[in-house]
C-alpha cells in the first residue's frame, strides 16, 4: 500500500458519481472500485462513503435498491440516476477547470 | 429539481424511521462482512479478519448518526443545524434574547389583540343557521321618496342625505313587507323587524326599563332558523292583532332578570302597563341578527300600535319607513330573478299609490344583498376607533422592529470575524444570509408566542373596557381562530424578516482581509464603518421620528382630556342623583303626570340628607338634547336662528346652583299655566291668541341676541314653518337671565338656551348633603310605593356621568401616553444601543486620543454630539409629520389645536431629555478608556 490520501467531500461525491457511471452496484463494491483505479491512493473510509452515499440519494443524483449479490445475499445497489447524471458532467467540467488551473499555477514557478 | 416523490419520501421518512434503521444496519453488515472476506482471501484466521475490519470500520454509531441526519433531507438538515445554531447564539446573549424577545412580545402582543377585536366584528358570521342564504333588502332611487315616517336602527347604512343624488336605504313599510311576504314563490322565508320603544316591564320584582327590545314578524325565528333553548319561539300565529301577547326572551336577560328560572316560560309581565306572556327563551348565543346587536327581549310586530306611545294609524301605512326586511333565498330562484320581482313589487307600491312616493324619473328599485354585507350593526361605528388604535400599535411594532434591527446590526459588526471565517471555508453566502435570518425567525417567533399569551390579556382588557358601560355580555366575542393564529404568526415572520434581513445582507457585505486581519474585529471592522454606521444612523432617526409622533398625539390627547375635566360646567355637579323617569309607559296621561311629579318632587325631597329636588325634560349631561328654531323680532322675517330648549320644573336652577343673573325665577302660577298647557291634546295645532311664554334665557343667549340691550321684557318669536297654512304660537318673553351651563355634554359649546317652566316631565335632578347614591334605595322605595309599574332608569350621580362623558378621552389619553412613553423607551434603547456599539468600535482611538491628551470634556462630546444629533433630526423630521397625523385626530380634540405648540415643544423636550440620558452612559464609559488598555485592546 502507498500512501493513502483522505478525500475532501465534493472530491468523494465526484467519485461515486464517476464509479456508478459505469453499472450499479452497492456500497462496498464502490469503495473497492475507487481503491483499485486509484492503485491504492484514495482510500475510502465507510465513515465518509455511507453519508456520502445517503446524501446523494436525498439529493435526487443516485437511487438505491435492494437486490441479490453474490452468494445471494440482499445488498443495497446504487445507480446514477438522470440527474446525476447531470451533476456528473457540470461537477466532472469544474473539476477539469480547477486542475488545469492549478497545473497553471504550478508550471507557473 | 427533485421530484414530488421525492419529497414524500422525504417528509415520511420520520415516520419510516424504524425500516430506514433497520436498512442501515443491514447495509453495514453487509459492507462488514465483505471486508471479512476480504481479509481472510489475504490470508488472515477468521478472527484476525473479523478484528481487523472492525478496526479499518471505524465507529459504526457515528456513521449511522451522520446519516441518519442526511436522511432528513438536506433543507431540514440545514434548517435543523441553522436553528440548532441560531438557539446557541440567543442562549450566549441572554440579555439582548430577552430585550428583543420582549420588545417584540409587546408589539406582538398588542397588535393580535387589537386584531382579534376587528376579526370578532369584521369577520364573525351572523348568527343565524346557513348565514350565507340570507339576504338584505336596499331600495334605492333617484330621489328621497316623500315619506311621512322614517326610522332606522344602526342595522345598516342609510344614505338619505337631501343632497344625495342616489339615495338608497333599508327601510321599508309595514304594507310593502306584507305584500312580499305574499310573494312566497320568491324567497322560502322573509322577515321584518324594527327596534322597539323603551318599554317599561313591571311584574317581575321592581318595574324596569327595558331599552334594548324588537319588534319582529311572526316569521322571524323560523326564517333565521334560530331554536328555543326553553318552550318555543314566536309564530305567524303571535303575529296577529288578536292574539298579539307573546314575548320570547334572550338566553341573557333570561339569566339576569329571571336567573335562569324554569318557570319564567309561562308567566304573564306587562310590558307598558298590558299583560303578556312569556312563551320562551332563545338559544344561547343568539342575542339579535345585526352585528352587536343585545336584545333582551322580542315582541310580535302587531303589538306596536300598543306599545308605541303616541302610535298614529298612519304609522303603518305605506308612507312610513321603518322595518329591516331580511329573507332566506329560495333553492332554484336566482337572487337576479328575487330582486327584478322584489323590484317589480317595490315600484307597483311606490308609484301607483294614492298618493305616490316617487316620481316615474326616479327609477326607483330593489338591491338584493348578501345579509352578511348588508346588516353592518355595530360594525361602522366600533370598527374606525379599532382601526386607529391597529394603527398605533403597529407603529409601536416598527419601532420595536427598527430598534432590533439596529441592535442586530450592531452585532452583525461584532461577528464579522466569524463571518468572514465561513466565507473564507468556502460557505455559500446565500446558506449564512439563511443562517441569520433563522436566528432573526427564532426571536420573532419567541416574540409571537410571547404576543399571543399577552394578547389574551389584552384582548381581556379591552373588553372589559369596552362594556364598562354595558351591563350584559359583550356584543362581540374574540377568540384564538385560525385567523387570528394566521395573523400573528404572519406579523411574527413579517417583523422577523423586517429587522433580520438588512442586517443579514449588510453582514455579508465584507471586506475579509481586513476582518480577519485585526484580532477582534473592534476597531476598524471589516465592514466599511461610515457605510453601517448611516444605516444604523437611519434607523435611529426614524425610531426617534415615529417615537415623536407617537409622543406629540399622546400630548394632544392628554391635553384634551385635561381641558374636558377643566371644562366650566356652569353648574355644581357635587352630590347630584340624577335618573330618567317614562310614566308615559306606564300608562299616564297628559294630566295626570303633573300631580305624580310634584307628589314625588315633595316625597323626595323629605328623604334624609336631601337638600333639593326638580326635574326637567333632560337631565344635564346625560346626551339628550332639544334645539328649537326662533325668530329674533327686528331681524328680516325669514331669518330663523337656533336655541336650546329645555322644560324645567320647579326649583331647577336652585337645586343645581345655576346662577340667576338678572330677572325672576319662575313663579308658581307659571307653572299651573304650563300644566295647563301639557293637558292640551299632544297633536293640536299653536294657539296664537294665547299669552306668551315666559322664559329664561341664558348669559349666551342674550349676548347673541341682545348685545347691549336689556333682554329682560323681550320677545322672542317661534321660526315660521315651512307649512303657511299653520299657525304660530304665541312665542316667548324673557323673565330672567341665567349663568350658562354645559347641556348635553362636555364639548359642545354653549348655546343660546331658553329654559321655559314644565309640567310634570322627563328626568329627576336630586341634591343631597352626602353621597347621593346612598338615597337610591329610598327614592325606589318611593316610587315603587306610590306605582309599581313606575321605573326609574340610568340612575348615576352628575359626577358619574362626567367620568363617563370623558371615558374614551381618558382611555385615548392612557392608551396613547403608554404607546407614546414605549415609543420613547424603544427609540432611546435604540440610540443607546448606537452609541454604546460606537464607543465600543473606538476604544482605540478613543485610548489614543487621551494618551495624546485629549480632555474629558472632548471625549464626552465624540460621544454626545452626534447622539443629540441624531436625537434632534428624529425629532424635527417627527414633528413634520405629525403635523399630518394630528390633523386627523383634529375631531377627538377639544380645544388644543393639532399644532399646539405647549405640546410640540413639551414632546420634543421630553425626547431630547431621555435622548440625553442615552448618550450619557456610553459617554461616561468612553472617558473610562485607559489609553494603557485600549492600545493593548486587541
Amino acid at each position: 500500500m502507498g500512501e493513502q490520501l483522505d478525500l475532501l467531500q465534493g472530491t468523494l461525491d465526484l467519485l461515486i458519481l464517476k464509479t456508478l457511471a459505469l453499472e450499479p452496484m452497492h456500497g462496498w463494491g464502490i469503495g473497492q472500485r475507487i481503491q483499485q483505479i486509484s492503485k491504492e491512493v484514495l482510500q475510502v473510509g465507510q465513515g465518509s462513503l455511507y453519508p456520502a452515499l445517503h446524501r446523494l440519494e436525498s439529493r435526487g443524483w443516485i437511487a438505491s435498491e435492494w437486490s441479490t449479490s453474490d452468494n445471494n445475499r440482499r445488498a443495497k445497489f446504487y445507480s446514477l440516476t438522470a440527474a446525476g447524471r447531470k451533476q456528473l458532467t457540470k461537477e466532472l467540467g469544474e473539476w477539469e477547470k480547477l486542475s488545469s488551473a492549478i497545473a497553471l499555477v504550478l508550471q507557473h514557478e | 429539481m427533485r421530484s414530488p416523490k421525492n419529497w414524500l419520501a422525504i417528509l415520511l421518512k420520520p415516520f419510516r424511521k424504524h425500516r430506514a434503521e433497520q436498512e442501515l444496519d443491514e447495509e453495514l453488515r453487509f459492507h462488514l462482512e465483505k471486508q471479512v472476506e476480504l481479509n481472510i482471501a489475504a490470508g488472515m484466521s477468521p478472527d484476525a479478519a473479523r478484528r481487523q475490519a472492525l478496526v479499518e470500520f471505524g465507529g459504526v454509531q457515528q456513521t449511522k448518526e451522520r446519516v441518519r441526519e442526511i436522511s432528513w433531507g438536506y433543507p431540514l438538515e440545514a434548517l435543523l443545524q441553522d436553528v440548532r445554531y441560531g438557539l446557541r447564539m440567543l442562549r450566549k446573549n441572554p440579555v439582548f434574547t430577552a430585550i428583543a424577545v420582549l420588545t417584540l412580545g409587546l408589539g406582538i402582543g398588542m397588535n393580535t389583540s387589537i386584531f382579534s377585536l376587528i376579526d370578532s366584528i369584521l369577520f364573525r358570521s351572523l348568527p343565524a343557521s346557513r348565514p350565507e342564504d340570507l339576504v338584505l333588502l336596499r331600495w334605492h332611487a333617484h330621489h328621497q321618496p316623500k315619506l311621512h315616517g322614517h326610522s332606522s336602527y344602526g342595522d345598516c347604512p342609510n344614505n338619505r342625505s337631501a343632497n344625495n343624488p342616489n339615495p338608497n336605504g333599508c327601510s321599508f313599510s309595514l304594507p310593502f313587507f306584507t305584500i312580499a311576504r305574499s310573494q312566497t314563490n320568491l324567497f322560502s322565508g322573509i322577515t321584518a323587524f324594527a327596534h322597539a320603544p323603551q318599554l317599561d316591564l313591571s311584574g317581575n320584582g321592581a318595574a324596569t326599563i327595558v331599552n334594548n327590545a324588537q319588534f319582529v314578524s311572526g316569521e322571524f325565528f323560523s326564517t333565521l332558523g334560530i331554536k328555543a333553548a326553553l318552550g318555543r319561539m314566536l309564530e305567524p300565529a303571535d303575529d296577529t292583532p288578536a292574539s298579539a301577547s307573546a314575548v320570547v326572551l334572550s338566553y341573557g336577560y333570561w339569566q339576569s332578570a329571571f336567573g335562569g328560572s324554569r318557570t319564567a316560560v309561562g308567566r304573564t309581565i306587562r310590558l307598558n302597563g298590558l299583560p303578556f306572556t312569556i312563551v320562551g327563551v332563545a338559544q344561547q348565543g343568539f342575542s339579535g341578527l345585526s352585528p352587536g346587536s343585545q336584545f333582551d327581549l322580542w315582541v310580535p310586530l302587531a303589538t306596536r300600535p300598543h306599545l308605541t306611545p303616541r302610535w298614529m294609524p298612519k304609522d303603518d301605512g305605506g308612507g312610513s319607513w321603518w322595518l329591516i326586511l331580511v329573507a332566506r333565498t329560495k333553492p332554484g330562484v336566482s337572487v337576479q330573478q328575487a330582486q327584478t320581482a322584489v323590484s317589480l313589487l317595490y315600484r307597483n307600491e311606490t308609484l301607483h299609490e294614492e298618493k305616490p312616493l316617487y316620481a316615474e324619473a326616479d327609477a326607483p328599485g330593489v338591491d338584493v344583498v348578501p345579509a352578511q354585507q348588508g346588516l353592518e350593526g355595530f360594525r361602522r361605528t366600533a370598527l374606525p376607533p379599532l382601526y386607529i388604535l391597529m394603527l398605533a400599535v403597529a407603529l409601536v411594532l416598527l419601532i420595536a422592529c427598527a430598534n432590533i434591527a439596529g441592535l442586530l446590526l450592531a452585532r452583525a459588526v461584532g461577528r464579522s470575524k466569524e463571518i468572514a471565517v465561513r466565507l473564507m471555508l468556502g460557505a455559500r453566502r446565500s446558506r449564512l444570509v439563511a443562517q441569520l435570518l433563522v436566528e432573526s425567525l427564532l426571536l420573532s417567533f419567541a416574540g409571537g408566542a410571547l404576543g399571543l399569551l399577552l394578547a389574551r390579556w389584552g384582548t381581556y382588557g379591552l373588553m372589559v373596557i369596552a362594556t364598562r358601560f354595558n351591563s350584559g355580555p359583550p356584543p362581540f366575542n374574540p377568540q384564538l381562530d385560525g385567523r387570528v393564529l394566521a395573523f400573528t404568526a404572519g406579523t411574527a415572520i413579517l417583523t422577523g424578516l423586517f429587522f433580520g434581513l438588512i442586517p443579514a445582507l449588510r453582514s455579508l457585505r465584507l471586506d475579509l482581509t481586513p476582518a480577519l486581519k485585526t484580532g477582534s474585529g473592534a476597531s476598524t471592522a471589516g465592514i466599511s464603518g461610515s457605510k453601517w454606521y448611516s444605516l444604523g444612523n437611519a434607523l435611529v432617526v426614524a425610531q426617534v421620528s415615529l417615537a415623536i409622533v407617537a409622543l406629540i398625539t399622546a400630548g394632544l390627547l392628554v391635553r384634551t382630556l385635561r381641558n374636558l375635566e377643566k371644562v366650566n360646567l356652569g353648574f355644581d355637579a357635587h352630590n347630584v342623583l340624577v335618573f330618567g323617569l317614562n310614566p308615559t309607559l306606564a300608562g299616564y296621561k297628559g294630566t295626570q303626570l303633573d300631580p305624580l311629579y310634584r307628589d314625588l318632587q315633595e316625597k323626595f325631597a323629605a328623604v334624609p340628607s336631601v337638600t333639593s329636588v326638580s326635574y326637567s325634560w333632560m337631565a344635564l349631561l346625560t346626551g339628550g338634547e332639544w334645539d328649537t328654531d326662533i325668530h329674533i323680532p327686528g331681524t328680516p322675517e325669514s331669518e330663523r336662528v337656533d336655541s336650546d330648549f329645555m322644560p324645567v320644573g320647579p326649583r331647577f336652577f336652585e337645586t343645581l346652583r345655576i346662577p340667576l343673573l338678572a330677572g325672576r325665577d319662575f313663579s308658581g302660577a307659571d307653572f299651573s299655566a304650563a300644566s295647563l298647557r301639557s293637558a292640551r291634546p299632544p297633536d293640536s295645532p299653536p294657539d296664537p291668541a294665547a299669552a306668551p311664554i315666559p322664559v329664561i334665557i341664558n348669559e349666551t343667549f342674550a349676548r347673541r341676541f341682545f348685545p347691549n340691550i336689556n333682554p329682560l321684557g323681550r320677545h322672542v318669536d317661534e321660526a315660521m314653518t315651512e307649512d303657511k297654512t299653520r299657525p304660530r304660537g304665541p312665542g316667548w318673553d324673557v323673565v330672567g337671565v341665567v349663568g350658562n351651563t354645559k347641556y348635553e355634554g362636555l364639548r359642545r359649546e354653549i348655546s343660546p338656551t331658553m329654559y321655559v317652566a314644565s309640567g310634570g316631565n322627563g328626568w329627576f335632578t336630586i341634591r343631597t348633603a352626602g353621597d347621593p347614591m346612598q338615597i337610591v334605595p329610598a327614592i325606589r322605595d318611593i316610587i315603587n310605593r306610590r306605582d309599581n309599574n313606575l321605573a326609574m332608569f340610568r340612575v348615576a350621580t352628575e359626577s358619574q356621568q362626567i367620568d363617563k362623558l370623558v371615558f374614551f378621552d381618558r382611555l385615548l389619553a392612557r392608551f396613547s401616553t403608554a404607546f407614546g412613553l414605549l415609543a420613547v423607551a424603544l427609540a432611546c434603547i435604540g440610540l443607546y444601543g448606537l452609541l454604546s456599539y460606537e464607543v465600543t468600535r473606538r476604544t482605540r482611538e478613543i485610548g489614543i486620543r487621551v494618551a495624546i491628551g485629549a480632555q474629558r470634556s472632548n471625549v464626552i462630546r465624540m460621544v454626545v454630539v452626534p447622539g443629540l444629533l441624531l436625537a434632534t433630526t428624529g425629532a424635527a423630521v417627527g414633528t413634520g409629520a405629525s403635523l399630518g397625523v394630528s390633523r386627523l385626530l383634529s375631531s377627538t380634540l377639544y380645544e388644543v389645536n393639532p399644532g399646539d405648540p405647549v405640546t410640540l415643544v413639551g414632546s420634543a423636550i421630553v425626547l431630547i431629555v431621555v435622548a440625553l440620558a442615552a448618550c450619557y452612559f456610553p459617554a461616561r464609559r468612553a472617558t473610562r478608556v485607559d489609553p494603557l488598555v485600549a492600545l493593548r485592546y486587541e
